[in-house]
């Protein structure tokens, strides 16, 4: 009767032990696995994801889509090398309500980020043109920040025929 | 330094004073990504892109611009600017090997 007693503390002591082992191979290797796609993330040169982007620009508020902003973006691009980009928002530009800053962003590039342009009253007009690289079809966004702190966005989808990477 | 071509373009090219102009900035510059590979050695071209633009006029910043590689080869930077009086426009960029540059222009206005 001891005997058996002794056997199953035994048997629960072994159960015990291969969950334990069990437990610690999950958690030795999930670390590895987050750290892993972090890297990938973190390749290229100072590389946030889109999400992580917008938050840096407007610090977690979040940006109100608005008719305010319009942006102009051919909706098929030929060649992805050479993107035009115009961004126009409808402000006073006085010294008491102006454009602060108008961000340009390529959701699925490598690096989201193309140009932040920081404006001031001496602008006289809330307006930026460029050209950017678009590696493949993806959503090409503007947040607008203004003057009292709020933020305004807009959007537009963009067909690439040809990709601007590589 | 290098000296790269640049241009800056001023539409309408007569203006008055008080009157708010487009200003394009043009620049020859590779802006390479620094994930491309050369056909030829299959190897990685490092990263060269600008990164920071200034517009300076009469000793005020106006427009500063922060910049990634995700702009086109040889990029336009084009805005308005209100003109205030005659004076220098002058644009500095920089880019991220430490390359650093200047391009001027006089403004005159008539009238």
């Amino acid at each position: 009767m001891l005997f058996q007693q002794n056997k199953d503390k035994q048997m629960q002591r072994r159960e015990f032990f291969k969950q334990l082992g069990a437990v610690a191979t999950i958690a030795a290797i999930s670390p590895t696995i987050s750290f892993a796609e972090e890297a990938k993330k973190q390749k290229g040169l100072n590389n946030l994801s889109y999400k992580a982007a917008v938050d840096a620009i407007t610090g977690g508020k979040g940006a109100v889509e608005s008719s305010k902003v319009s942006l102009k973006v051919p909706e098929i691009a030929e060649n992805g090398a050479v993107v035009p980009v115009t961004v126009e928002v409808e402000s006073p530009m006085t010294e008491g309500d102006y454009v602060k800053a108008i961000h340009i962003l390529a959701a699925k590039n490598g690096n989201p980020r193309c140009i932040d342009v920081h404006l001031t009253p001496a602008n006289g007009k809330a307006m930026f043109a460029t050209r950017i690289k678009l590696g493949e079809s993806q959503d090409v966004v503007t947040v607008v920040a203004l003057s009292d702190g709020t933020f305004l966005t807009a959007s537009q989808n963009v067909k690439v025929t040809i990709g601007g990477c590589g | 330094m290098s000296k790269r071509k640049s241009l800056i373009k001023i539409k309408p090219k007569k203006y008055k004073d008080g009157e708010v102009v487009k200003v394009s900035f043009m620049v020859m510059h590779p802006m390479e990504t620094g994930m491309r590979k050369d056909k030829k050695t299959k190897e990685l071209i490092p990263a060269k892109y600008i990164n920071s633009v200034k517009f300076n006029y009469n000793g005020k910043v106006i427009t500063t611009m922060n910049v990634w590689e995700s702009l086109s080869t040889n990029p336009v930077f084009t805005t308005y600017m209100k003109i205030n009086g005659a004076g220098k426009l002058s644009v500095t960029y920089s880019d991220n090997t430490g390359e650093v540059n200047e391009k001027s222009t006089k403004i005159k206005p008539k009238g």
